[in-house]
C-alpha cells in the first residue's frame, strides 16, 4: 500500500503542493488526473525521493520511504532518460543492479522484458538508434526490470502508438492483478476511466475528488437524456426540479437539481405530453466531464476521501 | 560489500567501461604514444649525431696536427687529422665533402680551405692550435719548457666547498618533476572536464531522475569520480611508463634517480588532486542543463588551473626553492600540481610535503561537502543555469 499523507511543497513563492494526500492499495489501479501545472509530476518526484518535500510524509506499507524501500518502486518519469550512447540491454541490466538487483537477476529481467515488449532484436543496439516509439518501450522497461512490488507511472501512455497502448495496459494490469499498487498519470481520459480502479483529481496541488469512476459519477449533478420527436424547444425548461436543458444526444439532456422520484416522473408525464417518448434514461457522464467539472470547480468536490 | 558502496562500484563501471571502450580513448592514447615516439626517435636521433670533423693538413701545416688534436677534446669535438700528399688534392677532397676543412701554409697563420664556412666548433679548435703552436715556440726561445708549464698550470685551481653540493642527477629530477607536473595537469584537466560533461549528459538526456530514484546524489556523484578517475589514471600509467620506457631507452634517464618515489607520489597526488578537481567541475556541470553551456561554468575553473599552472611552471624551471614557489606548492588547489614536482627536485622538506598533503585533503574533504550540495541540488533542475545562492540551499535528505 502507497500512502502519500499530507505532502506540502513550494518553490520560492509557488505553492506547488498544499496538503496532498491518496492512497493506492496493493492490486489497485489508480489514476492521477489533474491540468498541466495541479502537481502529479511534483508528487510522483517527492514520492521517489527525487525530490525532499516541505512537509508529509509518503509510506510503503505503513512504513516511511527511504532509500531502501524507495528502490522496490519502478518509476517512469515524466522527463523520459535514458544514457542515449548505452546498449539496451546493458542499459536495463545497470538499471535493474543500481536498485539492488543480482547481475544474473538483472540480465534475466533485461532478457525478459526486451523480449515481452519486442526489443530483443534490438538488445545490442544504443538506445539513441532507436526510433522514439521503441525508446518510450526501453522506458517501460527500465521501470520494470528491477521488478518492483509498486509502480509509479508519469504519463506512461504518451507517444505511444495504439498497439504499445495495448501493450502497456496489459502490463499494467498484470502487475495490477499480482497485487502490485499502481499509480499513474494521463490526460487520456478515457484510459484512465477504462483502465483505472480509483481515480484521483488534483486541482492546484491537492486531491480534490477521489473514488471509483462509478463514485465520482455518483457525486456530479445528475443528468437526463429524453427522446421526444414531438417536443417544442424549451418544452423542459420550468419543470420542478429541473436546473437546465439542452438539445443533445439526439433529444433534450436536462440537468436535475436531485434525482428524485418526484422529480423522474414530472419529467416523463410533461414529455409524453409533448408526444411519444423514444427514450428515457439517465445518462452516466463520461470521466472528462466529471474532470472538467471538478477542475474547473464549477460543482462541488464529489466523491470520498476528500483532502480539501 | 556494504549496501551504499554498491551503486558506488556499479556506477564507477559503467562509467570506467563507457570511456574506455569508446573510441576516443584507445585513439587519443595511442596517438598521444605515437606522439611521444616520434619526440623520442627525434631527441635519440641528435644525441647520437656527435660533432664530428675530419680535417686535412699539408705543407708546414703539418706540425699542426698534434696541437688539433690537443685542442679538440676542449672543445667536445672528436677529430680526424688527415695528412695530404699536395694542397690540390686537399682542397678537390674538401670539395667532393670528404674534408671538413685544408689546413696550409705557416702554422701560426695558417690558410683554411672549407666549402663555405668553417663549423664553429672547428674554427675555435684551429684558433687553439694555433695559438698554442705560437705560445709554445715564443716559451722556446726563451728556454722554458711548454710541457713543463703546462704541467704547472694544470696543478693550479680552486676546491669548491658547496654548503649544498649540487645533485649530479638535479637535471634528470627538474625533467621528472615537470613531466609530472604536466601530465597531472594534462589528466586533471581532460578527466574533470569529463566528469563536468557527464554530469551534463545525464542532465540533458534526464537519464538522472531515474538513476537518482536509485541512488542518492553523493553515490552517483562519487561513482562518476571514481570511474573516470580510474580512466584517467590508466591513461597516467599508461603515458607515464611509455615516457619513462622511452627515456631510459634514449639513455636521458639512468634508473634509480629517485624514480620510484616519483611515480608514487605522483600518483598519490594525482588521487587528491583528481578528487579536488573533479568535485569542483561536478559542481560546475550541474549547474547547467545543456552541453552548449557546459564551456561557461567550466572555464573559470579551467582557466584558474592554467594560470597557477603556467606560473607555478615557470617558478619550477627558474627557481624551485623561492618562497614564491613554496606558497603555490603548499597551497590548494595548486598544490596536487606542484608538491610532486618539488618532491621528485629534492628541494620539498618533509614539513612542507605533509602540510601540503594535510591543506589538500582539509581543501578536498571541503570541496566535496560543498560541491556535493551543490550537485544534490541542482542536478535535477533543468532550464536555466541555476544561481549559485539556490545551489547552495538547503540540500534533499
Amino acid at each position: 500500500m502507497l500512502e502519500i499523507d499530507g505532502i506540502s511543497k513550494r518553490f520560492g513563492s509557488t505553492v506547488a503542493l498544499d496538503r496532498m494526500t491518496f492512497t493506492v492499495r496493493p492490486g489497485e489501479l489508480y489514476g492521477f488526473v489533474g491540468a498541466n501545472g495541479a502537481g502529479k509530476t511534483t508528487t510522483m518526484r517527492i514520492a521517489l525521493g527525487v525530490l525532499a518535500a516541505d512537509a508529509g510524509e509518503v509510506r510503503l506499507d505503513g512504513r516511511p520511504l527511504d532509500a531502501v524501500s524507495r528502490r522496490r518502486i519502478g518509476y517512469m518519469p515524466e522527463e523520459r532518460g535514458l544514457y542515449p550512447r548505452m546498449a539496451v540491454g546493458t542499459q536495463l541490466r545497470y538499471l535493474a543492479e543500481l536498485r539492488g538487483r543480482s547481475a544474473t537477476d538483472a540480465r534475466a529481467a533485461a532478457d525478459r522484458w526486451t523480449e515481452r515488449l519486442g526489443l530483443a532484436e534490438r538488445r545490442s543496439d544504443e538506445v539513441q538508434r532507436l526510433s522514439l516509439g521503441n525508446q518510450q518501450r526501453v522506458q517501460l522497461a527500465a521501470a520494470l526490470v528491477a521488478d518492483p512490488d509498486v509502480l509509479v507511472l508519469d504519463e506512461p501512455f504518451s507517444g505511444l502508438d495504439p498497439v504499445a497502448v495495448d501493450v502497456m495496459s496489459d502490463v499494467l494490469r498484470e502487475r495490477r492483478d499480482a497485487g502490485a499498487p499502481v499509480v499513474f498519470s494521463s490526460h487520456q481520459l478515457e484510459l484512465v476511466e477504462r483502465l483505472c480502479d480509483r481515480v484521483g483529481i488534483v486541482r492546484a496541488g491537492r486531491a480534490v475528488a477521489e473514488g471509483t469512476v462509478d463514485e465520482l459519477r455518483e457525486g456530479s449533478a445528475s443528468e437526463l437524456v429524453v427522446v421526444a420527436p414531438a417536443a417544442p424547444a424549451g418544452w423542459a425548461d420550468h419543470l420542478p426540479g429541473v436546473t437546465g436543458s439542452r438539445a443533445a444526444e439526439g433529444g433534450t439532456v436536462l440537468t436535475l437539481a436531485d434525482a428524485s422520484e418526484t422529480t423522474l416522473a414530472g419529467v416523463l408525464d410533461a414529455a409524453r405530453r409533448t408526444g411519444p417518448v423514444h427514450e428515457f434514461r439517465r445518462r452516466r457522464p463520461a470521466l472528462a466531464e466529471i474532470y472538467r467539472g471538478t477542475v474547473a470547480g464549477t460543482t462541488e468536490p464529489a466523491g470520498h476521501g476528500v483532502a480539501a | 560489500m556494504s549496501p551504499a558502496l554498491r551503486p558506488v562500484l556499479l556506477i564507477a563501471r559503467r562509467e570506467f567501461a563507457a570511456k574506455v571502450k569508446g573510441r576516443a580513448f584507445v585513439v587519443g592514447t595511442l596517438v598521444v604514444l605515437l606522439l611521444l615516439g616520434v619526440y623520442a626517435a627525434v631527441v635519440v636521433t641528435l644525441a647520437s649525431n656527435e660533432d664530428t670533423a675530419r680535417v686535412g693538413v699539408a705543407g708546414p701545416a703539418t706540425a699542426l696536427t698534434d696541437p688539433l688534436l690537443r685542442a679538440a677534446p676542449t672543445e667536445g669535438l672528436t677529430l680526424t687529422v688527415v695528412p695530404q700528399p699536395d694542397p690540390a688534392a686537399g682542397e678537390a677532397a674538401v670539395r667532393a665533402d670528404d674534408l671538413d676543412a685544408l689546413i696550409t701554409g705557416d702554422p701560426v697563420r695558417p690558410r683554411v680551405y672549407v666549402e663555405s664556412e668553417p663549423d664553429a666548433d672547428l674554427e675555435r679548435v684551429i684558433v687553439d692550435a694555433t695559438a698554442a703552436t705560437a705560445r709554445d715556440a715564443f716559451l722556446r726561445g726563451r728556454g722554458v719548457d711548454p710541457s713543463a708549464l703546462d704541467a704547472v698550470v694544470s696543478e693550479a685551481g680552486p676546491a669548491v666547498v658547496a654548503a649544498e653540493p649540487p645533485d649530479p642527477q638535479a637535471g634528470q629530477r627538474l625533467g621528472l618533476g615537470l613531466a609530472g607536473a604536466f601530465l597531472l595537469f594534462f589528466s586533471i584537466q581532460t578527466y574533470g572536464a569529463m566528469v563536468a560533461q557527464g554530469v551534463v549528459e545525464e542532465k540533458s538526456s534526464r537519464v538522472v531522475e531515474i538513476v537518482l530514484s536509485s541512488v542518492r546524489p553523493w553515490q552517483l556523484l562519487l561513482g562518476k569520480v571514481l570511474g573516470l578517475g580510474a580512466v584517467g589514471l590508466l591513461q597516467l600509467v599508461v603515458l607515464g611508463g611509455a615516457g619513462l620506457a622511452v627515456a631510459g631507452a634514449a639513455g636521458v634517464l639512468a634508473s634509480g634517480a629517485g624514480l620510484v618515489s616519483t611515480l608514487v607520489s605522483v600518483l598519490v597526488w594525482y588521487l587528491l588532486g583528481f578528487a579536488l578537481y573533479a568535485t569542483i567541475f561536478a559542481a560546475a556541470g550541474s549547474l547547467v542543463s545543456r552541453q552548449e553551456d557546459t564551456q561557461s561554468v567550466l572555464s573559470p575553473v579551467t582557466i584558474t588551473v592554467l594560470l597557477g599552472f603556467v606560473v607555478g611552471f615557470n617558478l619550477l624551471t627558474s627557481d624551485p626553492r623561492g618562497t614564491p614557489m613554496t606558497v603555490i606548492s603548499l597551497l590548494p588547489p595548486f598544490s596536487p600540481l606542484f608538491m610532486p614536482a618539488r618532491i621528485a627536485l629534492g628541494v620539498a622538506p618533509v614539513g612542507q610535503v605533509v602540510l601540503a598533503f594535510a591543506l589538500t585533503l582539509a581543501f578536498t574533504a571541503a570541496t566535496l561537502w560543498l560541491g556535493g550540495r551543490i550537485y544534490a541540488n541542482s542536478v535535477l533542475r533543468t532550464g536555466a543555469r541555476v544561481s549559485f545562492r539556490e545551489a547552495l540551499g538547503r540540500a534533499r535528505g
